[in-house]
């Protein structure tokens, strides 16, 4: 409000989105990996599925230590005595060491040719890698005074992402000759893709008519600063395009899922960027 | 106000339990500032945040035009979401009091609680200060618990010109807070959030407390100023 006002800054920057997209990456790639072992298609991707999982985790793991302002104290998520179960974030943190945990076991046994144990740590860790876009939905959804962040699509939505941008990458490590993996892929992004489509129109819809806050958001976010961003890139690029060339011929090819893989994963990047973003901008005016 | 009550953390109206809470009557706010600088000196809050503010909307139509300012601060909530989100419990309410208070030493700068403020109450306090050693960890008003249990009032109220900021326990039939509440029509902010505010405008026209439509279109002059603030966190 007013004609005069101190400047609030937006808690929660870029990098966040960054972390969001690489964290759904390698939750959907380990799930991949995981489903080698009941689904012959995906045996192939069993071992580099897994790799780019864990380099992802990595990378997600060091890019949310890293946006700490008190970056050692990221143990704190770890003392029974401080964590505070009621946060989201308190979930994702003991989620995260879990699934980097079972990740480390889950290599350690595949080494050791122990199918048996290898079996039941994928399970585990398919589980695990689920909570993973499910809690960073939850992070965003509890705050209950930001628009477009808080409804119930959010977790869902960033299951949606995850499983869409894990078939992206997983289109560029699978080759054209394994046809059965190809076409699992293929129809894993169409149905992802078209669920996350379904889910932007109900999350516009419920923006546009949510009271001012809501309704300021929509306009941002759709003709506004995020414009470009959220319908150019999320939507039209990211979105629509990938589905619609998916459904044709030059889409059940190897070089046109590719393709439209590519171009998901922009579309993965944008919305969950202007998501973030999205939800925070008219709140710095207050 | 007890029937307000919904979660076990809420004590607004608890017999045996204090509960203190503000009132600014903006009457009497002439937007001299004069809390801010009080509340700066006695915290030494660092240049760029503020543990609270008074921003303000010229309303009306010339020749009828008046400054209505809305200082503003931690509202310390009955039901506070920074309580809950915080993921180290580095926010906690005092039960006795209901003060919203920070544990500098668990936070581990998430900026949960500040995305999760309605209020835009909650700062990050930046790497370098003159003479303070706690930097980098999340800040806010703490309505001067450290003198309020020395029996003073908050330093905002204590230096109040116009007698425009009240303090006290709302529990207490005999406080002057008390009365104000109940006996004029008072106003919180943003109350469609549930988060049961404890600070209660007198005079709050919520036609210009509210969001306006100016945010989709900003001034150039005010974006260039917001960059820039924004850069030097």
């Amino acid at each position: 409000m007013g004609d005069y006002n101190v400047f609030h800054i937006m808690p929660w920057s870029g990098s966040y989105a960054i972390y969001f997209f690489v964290i759904g990456i390698s939750a959907a790639m380990f799930f991949f990996s995981a489903m080698s072992w009941y689904r012959p298609e995906f045996k192939t991707l069993r071992m580099p599925a897994f790799y780019v999982s864990f380099v992802l985790l990595a990378c997600g793991g060091l890019l949310l230590i890293g946006d700490l302002t008190q970056p050692l104290r990221f143990l704190n998520t770890m003392n029974p005595a401080y964590l505070n179960l009621s946060s989201p974030l308190a979930w994702g943190a003991l989620n995260l060491v879990s699934f980097g945990l079972v990740s480390v076991a889950y290599f350690l046994t595949m080494r050791k040719n122990d199918e048996v144990m290898s079996r039941r740590l994928a399970v585990m860790g398919a589980l695990l890698a689920l909570g993973l876009p499910i809690y960073t939905g939850f992070d965003l959804t509890v705050h209950q005074n930001r628009p477009v962040w808080n409804t119930p699509l959010m977790p869902v939505l960033f299951v949606a992402l995850s499983i869409l941008s894990g078939a992206a990458v997983a289109s560029f490590i699978a080759k054209a000759k394994e046809e059965k993996l190809v076409v699992m892929l293929r129809s894993l992004m169409l149905w992802s893709a078209g669920a996350v489509a379904a889910m932007l129109v109900s999350l516009l819809g419920t923006t546009a008519y949510g009271g001012s806050g809501s309704e300021l958001t929509f306009m941002l976010m759709t003709s506004g600063s995020l414009g470009v961003i959220f319908v150019g890139l999320g939507i039209l690029v990211g979105t629509a395009t990938p589905i619609a060339m998916l459904l044709t011929p030059y889409g059940k090819q190897h070089t046109g899922i590719m393709t439209a893989g590519a171009l998901l994963l922009v579309g993965g990047m944008a919305l969950r960027y202007s998501i973030l973003i999205g939800g925070q901008i008219v709140q710095t005016y207050f | 106000m007890s029937e307000l009550r919904i979660s076990s953390i809420e004590t607004r109206g608890m017999p045996g339990k204090k509960r203190y809470a503000m009132v600014i009557d903006l009457r009497r706010c002439i937007g001299c500032d004069a809390c801010m600088v009080a509340c700066k000196a006695e915290f030494d809050v660092p240049l760029g945040v503020f543990r609270t503010w008074v921003p303000y909307k010229v309303v009306g139509k010339y020749p009828n035009v008046r400054k209505m300012f809305l200082p503003r601060l931690c509202n310390h909530c009955d039901d506070p979401p920074c309580v809950r989100a915080c993921p180290v419990g580095a926010t906690y309410k005092v039960e006795d009091g209901g003060f919203v208070l920070q544990r500098y030493e668990r936070c581990i700068g998430c900026k949960a609680c500040m995305a999760s403020c309605p209020y835009n109450a909650r700062f990050m306090l930046p790497k370098h200060r003159t003479y303070t050693d706690i930097t980098r960890v999340v800040d806010k008003c703490t309505f001067c618990h450290h003198r309020v249990t020395q029996g003073l009032v908050p330093a905002c109220v204590q230096t109040c010109v116009g007698r425009s900021r009240i303090f006290g326990d709302l529990s207490d039939p005999a406080s002057e807070v008390s009365y104000l509440v109940s006996t004029l029509p008072t106003q919180v902010l943003r109350p469609e959030e549930g988060t049961k505010p404890h600070v209660f405008y007198i005079g709050a026209d919520r036609n210009h407390t509210e969001i306006g439509r100016k945010i989709y279109d900003p001034q150039d002059v005010m974006e260039l100023e917001r960059s820039v603030f924004n850069r030097n966190i």
